[in-house]
């Protein structure tokens, strides 16, 4: 594989149990590697041959002359981080009471990561992870303490340049501690004719009685590849809500792999997606309710149009002894031209039987008789498709937890 | 300056996808003033003619002309159509899940005023617009901020198309059975609404199953409409003969 022939010099060699994990992820890699067409998990959303030959992977210190340590304009207050083409280039300076924030290699280096890094899911799954992991060079350790509730978001901005075709290997570790609260953003973007491979990793450990609101925008550049895990371990009481918004790039997957371990932890995975070039969209949920009185929900919409293709695959699984369970999956699309396509793979397993789940999946395409009412009472056609196309993700928009939030991202979105 | 609002010649017109004709040689002029009622069987075409007039897609002008103001309707847009004047009180008013009725109204208002060349309304200007006219349609604030004719009751849908009308303010009113579910009261409500609007520079069009809206909006025309053209023109009288005898006769009589 010729991604693992780059001469590359990454942090951490002098570290043994660090080397070591790389070590292993290049093996497990060298042996899996890239998904194909005839991989389960891949097979909607599969990469074109040379979509990992030509991204490089960059071990120079950033350098750019762009706005990459400005504090980001958002309409509400936020604790800014800032990644410029895959490396960390702005930490907020004044950190709420309670928050640790530290670049990865800090705690690599100091050990602190130990219990956390490559904890949360098994590399021979997840190639890109293991991928993530033999390059790994960026990343944040981030913890919210016991008890500690934020006022304010953390936000993450990832912007790539169009300098060069990179490989961006990126790690948060995320850490709500105990009765913690936070919310914590992640915004892609990219310069228009940038082009670029963002491969990220966040490892989620949401604490006993913890809640985490996780927002995330993926506008990438319509030439990037944006692959995404979030791995996510919940304890009793607690709360992971996920809200995903896809919109144009040449392949964007987020795949949420939530796992329900103790009782009463409940997860609520929300998202939408908006294509009309030839992108393709992936949202993959693996929700695993390993015990008793877990709860799970999830609602998916997205528009295609153009070329454009959306994928849906999402699984849930019920343990044997994960009684009074519920379980709820919904994914709808609209596809708006021929050339357009929407593939959508639900999957339950059930192995308890006193437990509540459901998935349901319809496409289909604007209602034509409410598009006429509205062109009968003078409203231009263009802005009727535009009016019911908003109204149709925005029951996805009102499920989302923090309004202000929710609202700046339909702003930059529909 | 020709007081001709509409004028219909030898139109003839079907359903696009099966080519089935449902117009067939309509011939009707509509003056500016006037007021003219459709009255017809079920399934003859009256519904369709509304939605021909209008431009929905699904039906297709196979002959014949349809000019308002003197554009000719087939070569404009339901939009462009809506926003020139012509305003359809539809039969069955379409359910918009996700859409406020406010939000919707104020987008229709702006849209027509925007083709017209006037500024458009600010959301204040709006809801001062918006409020007195839901009074006078007796349309509560909570079906303003609910969505667009989802789970309205028939007359609640009948007395929201009506304040449209009165909103849009436009020269020719298409009212496809405006009086189907209205009680007592609502009826007297729409019938003052329609009053209200109509002048000597306006027209309507009225299809109607009964005489109660007819009786208070008093039509010039009464036209009986058969199989895609109308087979008799009379005035009130024609209509209050109808009631007792049907309309047998008249349709025995055309064949
Ligand atoms: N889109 C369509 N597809 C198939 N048939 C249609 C369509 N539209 C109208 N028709 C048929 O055309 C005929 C005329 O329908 P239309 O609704 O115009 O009648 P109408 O005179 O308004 O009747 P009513 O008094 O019952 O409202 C009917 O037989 C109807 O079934
Ligand atoms: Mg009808």
């Amino acid at each position: 594989m010729s991604l693992l022939k780059q001469n590359t010099a990454l942090f951490g060699e002098n570290i043994p149990w660090f080397e070591g994990l790389r070590e292993k992820a290049c093996t497990i890699f060298a042996r899996i590697g890239l998904p194909t067409a005839k991989t389960e998990a891949w097979k909607y959303s599969y990469f074109k041959e040379d979509a990992l030959n030509k991204p490089q992977i960059d071990s120079t210190p950033h350098q750019c002359d762009g706005h990459c340590h400005d504090e980001s304009n958002l309409p509400f207050l936020a604790v800014d981080i800032k990644y410029c083409n895959g490396k960390l280039t702005h930490i907020a300076h004044d950190l709420p009471c309670g928050v640790i924030i530290r670049p990865l290699y800090e705690a690599i280096e100091d050990g602190e990561i130990k219990p956390y890094l490559n904890k949360s899911f098994d590399m021979e799954e997840f190639p890109f992870a293991a991928l993530n992991t033999a390059f790994l060079d960026e990343g944040l350790f981030i913890v919210i303490t016991a008890g500690t509730v934020l006022n304010m978001p953390i936000y993450l901005h990832y912007h790539q340049h169009h300098d060069v075709n990179r490989l961006s290997n990126i790690r948060n570790i995320v850490v709500v501690e105990k009765g913690a609260k936070a919310t914590l953003i992640e915004h892609f973007d990219g310069e228009n004719d940038a082009q670029y491979f963002d491969n990220i990793v966040n490892e989620i450990y949401v604490g006993t009685g913890a809640i985490l609101q996780h927002y995330k925008q993926q506008n990438e550049a319509q030439k990037a590849h944006h692959v995404a895990l979030n791995s996510v371990l919940i304890k009793a009481d607690g709360q992971y809500n996920a809200f995903i918004v896809h919109g144009e790039c040449t392949l964007a997957r987020t795949e949420s792999y939530v796992r329900l371990t103790q009782e009463n932890a409940a997860a609520e995975i929300n998202g939408v997606y908006r294509l009309e070039q030839n992108g393709i969209s992936d949202i993959t949920t693996n929700i695993r309710h390993l015990a008793p009185h877990t709860n799970s929900d999830q609602l998916v919409k997205g528009v295609l149009d153009g070329k454009a293709k959306g994928v849906f695959q999402g699984q849930i699984h019920i343990a044997p002894d994960a009684q009074q369970t519920t379980g709820y999956q919904l994914h709808r699309a609209l596809v708006l031209s021929d050339e357009a396509e929407v593939d959508c793979k639900p999957e339950l397993e059930i192995f308890a039987d006193d437990v509540k789940c459901s998935h349901g999946a319809a496409s289909g395409d604007l209602d034509a008789e409410q598009l006429f009412y509205m062109q009968a009472r003078g409203i231009p056609l263009q802005e009727a498709r535009q009016i019911l196309i908003e109204a149709y993700l925005n029951e996805v928009f009102e499920k989302a937890k923090d309004s202000a939030v929710a609202e700046w991202m339909k702003d930059s979105y529909l | 300056m020709t007081p001709k609002l509409l004028e219909i010649k030898d139109l003839s017109a079907g359903i696009t996808e099966s080519g089935k004709e449902i117009i067939k040689h309509l011939n009707l002029t509509i003056n500016s003033g006037e007021t003219h009622a459709i009255m017809g069987p079920n399934g003859a075409g009256k519904s369709t003619l509304s939605y021909v007039l209008t431009g929905k897609p699904d039906y297709t002008v196979t002959g014949g002309s349809m000019h308002f103001c003197g554009h000719d309707l087939t070569a404009l847009k339901p939009e462009e159509r809506a926003a020139l004047g012509i305003f359809l009180s539809m039969q069955a008013p379409v359910e918009i899940p996700g859409v406020t009725t406010q939000f919707f109204l104020k987008h229709a208002v702006n849209a027509v005023r925007k083709y017209n060349n006037l500024p458009e309304l600010d959301t204040a200007e709006f809801l001062k617009l918006l409020r007195s006219k839901a009074k006078e349609f007796e349309v509560s604030a909570d079906m303003l901020k609910r969505e667009i004719n989802v789970g309205f009751s028939g007359g609640e849908k009948k007395r929201l198309e009506i304040l449209q009308l009165s909103l849009l303010q436009p020269k020719l009113a298409i009212l496809d059975e405006a009086d189907s579910g209205l009680d007592i009261d609502a009826l007297k409500i729409v019938a003052n609404g329609v009053n209200q609007w109509h002048n000597n520079d306006n027209s309507l069009l009225i299809i109607t199953h009964h005489l109660d809206l007819l009786r208070q909006i008093k039509p010039d025309f009464v036209h009986i409409y058969a199989d895609g053209h109308i087979i008799r023109t009379g005035g009130m009288a024609l209509a209050e003969e109808l009631e007792t005898s049907g309309y047998k006769n008249y349709l025995e009589a055309s064949i």
